[in-house]
């Protein structure tokens, strides 16, 4: 029971990095931007976490500084992608490539250090004595909780239950029949790519502040690659993207779990059980239901500049 | 000649006596690679020394105390100039890099490592460049290897470790299943029992040298399913905070690092490469260089770091008692040995030579999770 209990707990605390980055992908994609600067991002985010801490010792800010980071650097490649209608996978590249050089550079001077203050579990009376759900689901950091349920729960009910969550599809889908309805592409586009950069920022001070407290360059260690796939895994869907992220969690420490326990399967097979994991849920829905396909299709004009003048 | 009482040039120098195949124990088994000519001096100031490394400087790990040797260099000849590459990527594109420095004139090139056919291609069509590689496996008519014996002081850590353990259940962090992750597994569980004879060990293979979070998600698992200290080759932390917030120990490598989790750190495998690299580079100035390969042994180049704060002083008295023997010349990878499926690998009588210890490919009964 103890392992199982400490498999849910480590699903979530690890699934947090992935979860907040592919809730924020989900944001840019759904009004039809492709971000492949996450990688970058989180890394720009991991340092400015950690170098707030270090300088205020109060992780709230630290956390706080990163989303205003990302939504800065989410801005320029906003006004680059949305704007001046650069190719997205080429600056979403380029993004990557700046913020992790940018963030070995900046944490230079505090890789070696590790966060004076962190995001610590909390000790909810009576749920968090528990035995097994205590240590499963109330022991987590305060950050968990808000990932995992207020950010998803939120943007579900903001992108499926409210006339601003239709337009902001419908700019995602068909950006010229929404430009004829009155919309303004352009600032749904350009905010909500912004938006989801500084969740991805974020995420990476998540992972420096709440789960593994301390920088060093190449922490993120291509967790940013994997919120993009899931956010693909999840059919564009917030609540989906967040459990896609705790089921990813979940298989890898799963996986840990089992060489821990000497199953009988070979290492690098368990290694690869995420991954496999991934593609078999993606795929056999699809093919075992042909409604799935349009369920979980990509919004119609992702990745695709919006041109007025050529609809 | 007593092998105990070598300066450190002769020690470099008695290649001959290893090369007819005398192997003696604990001398770093020291010995020309291939018979030939030294490659020709090199002034000073016209000298230019390039280091490769597989991670960031910054990784407060193996890096890290590679390039705390590069300065060592630095300041033992203030005139040359020394170059670095960080992140040596495992690809063809090591090859284009190292191929890059050769034609910006470096005349020595250390790689770190293990970077195998993607270095011995440039090697090879650079016969006037002195090459290294760290961990290595083959050597060329101007390619050396070096490493370290940590099979030493992991063994000394696993005396105090089994000492510290109240379930006799040691957890292993490893990124491949390489000879340093066997000897380190199997050094570190022999010394456990010979304070707790029914000691295992369990291992968690993560495929990275460097991954925080998977390091972080196996420490876990590894304490979930009972270990109460927890070893490792990881070039960071990770492991030694989750140690630390889950109130158990951890042995660490590399470097002193237990501002991480003071409480939880008993000792690291501290390497030093500073005095190797400045000797290495000296021999290539002055024209006396051939290839060798080198494994650093205990105190000269890898040592244990001082104890950490909670381990008793009879638990460090006792492991250093087994590290002022093996000072002494005593070795304790002595047959019979059996593998872990029973097998008998190393007869009763035989002593493994630092060349078996440092090509370990099996584990010994009670190590598990290695070979997956």
């Amino acid at each position: 029971m103890d392992i199982i209990a400490g498999l849910i707990q480590t699903a979530f605390l690890a699934g947090g990095v992935l979860a907040l980055a592919a809730l924020g992908e989900v944001l840019a994609e759904r009004v039809g931007v492709v971000n492949l600067g996450v990688e970058g991002l989180m890394a720009l985010g991991a340092v400015t976490g950690i170098a707030v801490v270090v300088a205020t010792t109060t992780p709230w800010l630290g956390f706080l500084a990163a989303l205003a980071v990302g939504l800065a650097v989410g801005m320029v490649f906003a006004f680059a992608t949305v704007i001046i209608r650069a190719n997205q996978v080429l600056s979403g590249l380029a993004l990557t490539l700046i913020g992790t050089g940018m963030a070995a550079t900046v944490g230079k001077a505090y890789s070696g250090t590790p966060a004076p203050a962190i995001f610590r579990p909390l000790d909810i009376p009576i749920l968090s004595d528990l035995p097994f759900f205590g240590r499963a689901f109330f022991q987590h950091n305060i950050l968990v909780y808000v990932i995992f349920l207020i950010v998803p729960l939120f943007l579900h009910w903001l992108m499926f239950r409210t006339r601003h969550g239709l337009n902001m599809r419908a700019v995602g889908e068909n950006p010229a029949a929404a430009d004829a309805a009155g919309l303004n592409v352009m600032a749904y586009r350009f905010w909500y790519t912004a938006i989801g950069a500084a969740m991805a920022a974020g995420s990476g001070a998540y992972l420096t502040l709440a789960f593994v407290p301390s920088w060093s360059e190449g922490v993120v260690a291509g967790r940013g690659w994997i919120a993009v796939a899931l956010v693909i895994f999840a059919g564009f869907r917030p609540i989906n993207a967040a459990g896609a992220a705790l089921l990813f969690g979940f298989v890898t420490a799963l996986g840990f779990v089992g060489q821990a326990r000497n199953w009988p399967i070979a290492a690098p097979i368990l290694s690869m059980l995420p991954y496999l994991g991934t593609i078999a849920l993606i795929i056999l829905p699809v093919i075992a239901w042909q409604r799935m396909r349009r369920m979980m299709a990509a919004p119609a004009a992702l990745s695709t500049p919006y041109f007025r003048d050529t609809r | 000649m007593n092998i105990r009482h070598l300066s450190r040039r002769g020690f470099l120098n008695m290649g001959a006596a290893a090369g007819a195949g005398l192997i003696l124990p604990k001398t770093g088994l020291i010995r020309p690679a291939r018979a030939q000519t030294a490659l020709p001096p090199v002034a000073e100031a016209d000298a230019k020394i390039s280091f490769a490394y597989v991670g960031p400087t910054a990784d407060e790990g193996w890096t890290w105390a590679h390039d705390q040797g590069r300065q060592a260099v630095e300041a033992a000849f203030p005139e040359l100039t020394t170059t670095y590459v960080e992140n040596l990527p495992y690809s063809a594109d090591a090859s284009r890099i190292l191929r890059r420095m050769v034609g910006e004139g470096a005349n020595m090139v250390f790689v770190n490592s293990n970077y195998g056919d993607f270095l011995y291609d440039v090697a090879d069509r650079a016969p006037d460049v002195a090459f290294y590689e760290c961990d290595g496996r083959t050597t060329l008519p101007n390619m050396g290897t070096y490493y370290v014996q940590h099979w030493y002081p992991s063994y000394i850590a696993g005396v105090a470790a089994g000492l510290m353990s109240e379930t006799g259940k040691l957890g292993y962090v490893a990124s491949f299943p390489v000879p340093s992750v066997y000897s380190g597994t199997n050094a570190f569980l022999m010394g456990a029992r010979t304070v707790k004879p029914d000691a295992t060990l369990q291992a968690i293979v993560i495929n990275s040298w460097f991954d925080p979070q998977a390091a972080a998600q196996a420490g876990t698992a590894l304490i979930d399913n009972g270990a109460d200290v927890l070893f490792g080759i990881m070039d960071e932390a990770a492991y030694l905070q989750v140690a630390e917030a889950r109130g158990v120990k951890a042995v660490m490598w590399n470097t002193d690092i237990r501002r991480y989790g003071p409480e939880a750190y008993i000792s690291s495998i501290v390497v030093d490469f500073g005095a190797w690299y400045v000797e290495q580079v000296r021999r290539r100035l002055a024209g006396e260089w051939t290839p060798t390969e080198d494994i650093l042994p205990l105190g000269q180049g890898v040592d244990r770091d001082a104890w950490g704060q909670s381990v008793p002083t009879e638990v460090a008295a006792q492991a250093d008692a087994v590290r002022e023997q093996m000072l002494g010349g005593w070795t304790p990878f002595v047959g019979e040995m059996k593998d872990n499926t029973g097998t008998i690998r190393v007869p009763a009588g035989h002593t493994m030579t630092e060349r078996e210890l440092y090509e370990w490919n099996w584990s010994i009964e009670g190590v598990t999770g290695v070979d997956g």
